[in-house]
């Protein structure tokens, strides 16, 4: 590679640098936070072993224990020694409250923007592409998911939420669709869908799936879109207001960020 | 138009008889497996995943390796017939990186669990007693592919003990059907009961996508019955609906 300028070199250099185990402990440690914080893994719950999760993850086993050590250090698991041992969820209520609002904080607006413009550009495709493709047991099965969501919780509305909007790519018949959906609602959602914490949010879930189900009825793919989007945008906009919000109470009490 | 094949022309009857012949192997396929799971189950009063796994793996893998239309194939249990294993799911899967067995998580607690009992391909064979296809659909609870499946209920003494069952990629389906729709000379679409696309002679035609034409749907109606209806019918726009055999799908020629 005579001609190769120094930007290239640097590029190729990135390449092939050897893959360090800390970027990808971070990761793993961030994923398993998600779910803990958002709920989806209990309080109590036992996780996987450190092999398992290096296996499930496709991570080396240093990094699986890494990430393991760091949720020990922050008090999200115990862990047991002995032939009932393990690591172990300790969910507590104060300590997942600090570390969601410490996300908000730690993500910049141009970040959290980001971050629903791509969940509504694959959703709302989704759904566009949905309302084209739906058969009639295709919308039984989204008002069956509709009907039995559980309203109660923040816990219950996301995962209505996600199972809806899984549906919604899986009637685009798509894969790609379908693929991109699963791995936005890990990586998103804990973000995204804070705003279910709150009841009015939950009913407003509940109103978006109701048009976007007259939308697909009706074979209506840019209602279908719209509705889709405009929840989104609503916990976008509910998020950029806390992290005011929060960033206020910080500069009131002295404190910087984390 | 391809002149070729305008000379080789077949009747669209005739294709229906064709189209339906591809599957008539597969069936035959998966009836061989449930006479042979429901003589296991029969003769074991209180089986166990550890007991009919390798009954299930060796038709399943036979299949798999024989035959290049099925891309998984397996058993899946009624919830609670396994003292070992409430929900269970043995499933094998082909591909290019050899035979594998399906990971799935039995833990309904667990966020990614999905009750298979809700799913179209449990519930249909369950409440009709009859062999189904699903499908084309996305099968995100398995392998993300996009897939038709085939499953067929097991049942001693009148009590649903699972269903055995085998997946077709849709791509594939369409390499084997695309030639014989063509042979026709005339635009046709193979679309399941529900009137989606499975393949067309049109590329405007998109498979996955619903074919919208006046009476389609009522044409369709005896298809979506526990015992598919063989018949042809003629729609308002004059396109021609043919049943394909008892596969549940149908030709809709000329459209």
């Amino acid at each position: 590679m005579p001609n190769a300028t120094g930007r290239q070199d640097a590029a190729r250099s990135v390449v092939f640098a050897p893959l360090d185990g800390t970027g990808r402990a971070e990761l793993v440690e961030q994923r398993l936070t998600d779910a803990i914080v958002s709920g989806v893994l209990r309080d109590g719950e036992r996780l996987p072993s450190e092999s398992e999760l290096s296996r499930s993850l496709g991570v080396a086993l240093v990094t699986a224990r890494e990430a393991l050590e760091g949720m020990r250090d922050r008090g999200l698991v115990r862990t047991r020694r002995g032939r009932d041992g393990g690591s172990f969820v300790t969910y507590d209520r104060d300590a997942a409250a600090r570390l969601l609002d410490s996300r908000i904080r730690g993500h910049s607006r141009i970040e959290l923007r980001d971050l629903a413009l791509h969940v509504s550009a694959i959703a709302g495709t989704a759904a566009e592409i949905a309302a084209d493709r739906a058969s009639n047991d295709d919308l039984e099965t989204l008002s069956a998911i509709h009907e039995g969501a559980d309203l109660t919780t923040a816990g219950g509305a996301r995962r209505a939420l996600g199972r809806f909007q899984l549906e919604v790519a899986a009637i685009s018949q798509s894969p790609r669709l379908v693929r991109e959906e699963v791995r936005l609602q890990s990586e998103a959602g804990p973000l995204l869908w804070l705003c279910l914490r709150e009841q009015e949010y939950r009913d407003l879930s509940a109103a978006s799936r109701t048009r976007v189900i007259d939308a697909i009825r009706t074979v209506d793919p840019v209602a279908a879109r719209t509705a889709t989007l405009a929840q989104a945008t609503a916990a976008l906009e509910w998020l950029v207001d806390e992290k005011v919000r929060l960033e206020a109470t910080a500069d009131l009490t002295g404190q910087g960020l984390r | 138009m391809n002149t070729t094949a305008a000379h080789a022309t077949l009747s669209p009857v005739h294709i229906a008889a064709r189209v339906a012949e591809t599957f008539d192997g597969l069936f035959a396929t998966i009836d061989a497996w449930r006479d042979r799971l429901q003589d296991h189950l029969e003769a074991d009063a209180a089986p166990t995943a550890a007991t009919l796994d390798p009954v299930v793996e060796s038709s399943a893998v036979t299949a798999l390796a024989a035959d290049g239309l099925i891309t998984g194939s397996g058993f899946v249990a009624a919830p609670g017939l396994l003292s070992d294993a409430h929900w269970h799911l043995a499933w094998w899967l082909g591909g290019s990186a050899g035979i594998r067995r399906l990971a799935t998580i039995d833990d309904p607690s667990n966020d990614q669990f999905r009750d298979y009992t809700t799913l179209e391909w449990w519930r249909f064979p369950a409440r009709t007693g009859s062999r189904h296809l699903t499908g084309p659909y996305v099968d995100y609870v398995c392998t993300d592919d996009y897939t038709v499946t085939i499953t067929t209920p097991v049942t001693v003494g009148g009590q649903l003990l699972g269903v055995v069952g085998m997946d077709v990629l849709v791509d594939r389906l369409e390499r084997e059907l695309l030639p014989l729709l063509r042979a026709a000379g005339l635009p046709i679409a193979v679309v399941n009961a529900s009137g989606r696309i499975v393949t067309a002679t049109d590329s405007r035609r998109e498979p996955g996508s619903m074919l919208r034409l006046e009476g389609l749907d009522d044409a369709l109606a005896p298809l979506r019955g526990p015992e598919p209806v063989s018949q042809s019918r003629v729609l308002p726009g004059g396109a021609e609906v043919i049943a394909c055999g008892d596969t549940s799908l149908a030709l809709v020629v000329g459209l």
